[in-house]
């Protein structure tokens, strides 16, 4: 009687050890897979914003997502979003030219991920004009993962430096 | 459907309603509290940041918070922080004073926020007596009751 219940108590402890090892081993494996997506979306971003699509630059955005520019002017939401960049890829950065490097991304949650990003720009102009000379920085986002896997922006900041 | 059977649906759809609004009502005066909180501890931040308190200051991040300056140059780390702390208040910034305004918080999950602050730097011997003015972006945690940075960037503009 003993001896049965000691065996079942082992195969218990057995079963809940592994049951833990495997999700720990599982747990860096989605945070790799997460990663990946995530500088997935910052690589389509920036393809977007480097073709001067604002459409597709402000839909890497939640419905509801905030950008702040290097001068801390807000824009929030799609609508908002959208003429943003049509404004500044019909303006002064109609020619520039975004490299963006991933720098460092922290989980804040399995669905929430801070990312800092390197940041370059050539090609920009004044706002009268005249030759920008070459901009760089750092983007601060926090971006969301959806419902559908996919990692959007949530809220977007830059420094330039 | 009988009229006891009646009263009965009547009684569970009163009860859900008024469930969904009780906890509705909860949960923006949790919300109301939180912001109150984070504005409190922003204030606290800023007067510790003040008596340049280099420790204090550190305190105000979670164990393993990160801090990045306005040429992204990281801090990660209680130890790093009150390091970086020390330097500044001991150099460039040990005549300086902060004043910073909360201008917007968004809160990404019950216990997690991210905090724009417009921040101004003065120091009676830079020209015009400011020495920064930007914003501070930070993602706070709340932990055992107490909101902390985890996350700090500041821009200078």
């Amino acid at each position: 009687m003993i001896s049965s219940r000691l065996k079942m108590a082992l195969a218990v402890s057995l079963f809940l050890a592994f049951s833990t090892a495997l999700a720990w081993a599982q747990m860096p494996s989605k945070m790799d897979a997460d990663s990946a997506a995530i500088r997935q979306c910052v690589a389509a971003w920036e393809d977007a914003w480097n073709r001067h699509d604002a459409h597709a630059t402000a839909a890497a955005y939640v419905q509801d997502g905030e950008f702040s520019s290097t001068t801390g002017v807000p824009s929030r939401g799609s609508k908002e979003l959208e003429a943003h960049y049509n404004e500044i890829f019909t303006t002064f950065l109609k020619d520039a030219h975004r490299t963006d490097t991933v720098r460092s991304i922290r989980f804040l949650t399995p669905e929430i991920a801070s990312v800092d990003i390197d940041w370059q720009m050539t090609g920009a102009r004044t706002r009268d004009g005249k030759d920008a000379p070459n901009r760089k920085g750092l983007l601060t986002w926090v971006v969301t993962k959806q419902s559908s896997g996919q990692w959007m922006i949530t809220i977007y900041h830059e420094s330039v430096f | 459907m009988n009229s006891i059977q009646s009263k009965a649906a009547l009684a569970v759809l009163l009860f859900l309603t008024l469930s969904a609004v009780s906890s509705r009502a909860q949960m923006a005066s949790n919300r109301d509290a939180d912001t109150a909180a984070i504005k409190q501890f922003v204030a606290n931040f800023a007067d510790t940041w003040n008596s340049h308190d280099a420790h204090g200051v550190a305190m105000h991040y979670v164990e393993d918070g990160d801090f990045s300056s306005i040429k992204a140059e990281p801090s990660h780390g209680r130890k790093e922080l009150e390091d970086h702390y020390n330097t500044i208040f001991t150099t460039f910034l040990k005549n300086a004073h902060t004043t910073d305004t909360v201008r917007s918080i968004r809160f990404l999950a019950p216990d997690l926020a991210s905090v724009d602050i417009d921040w101004l730097v003065t120091d009676p011997a830079a020209p015009g007596g400011v020495l920064r003015k930007g914003l501070l972006t930070w993602i706070l945690s709340k932990r055992n009751g107490q909101w902390m940075i985890v996350i700090y960037h500041e821009q200078s503009f």
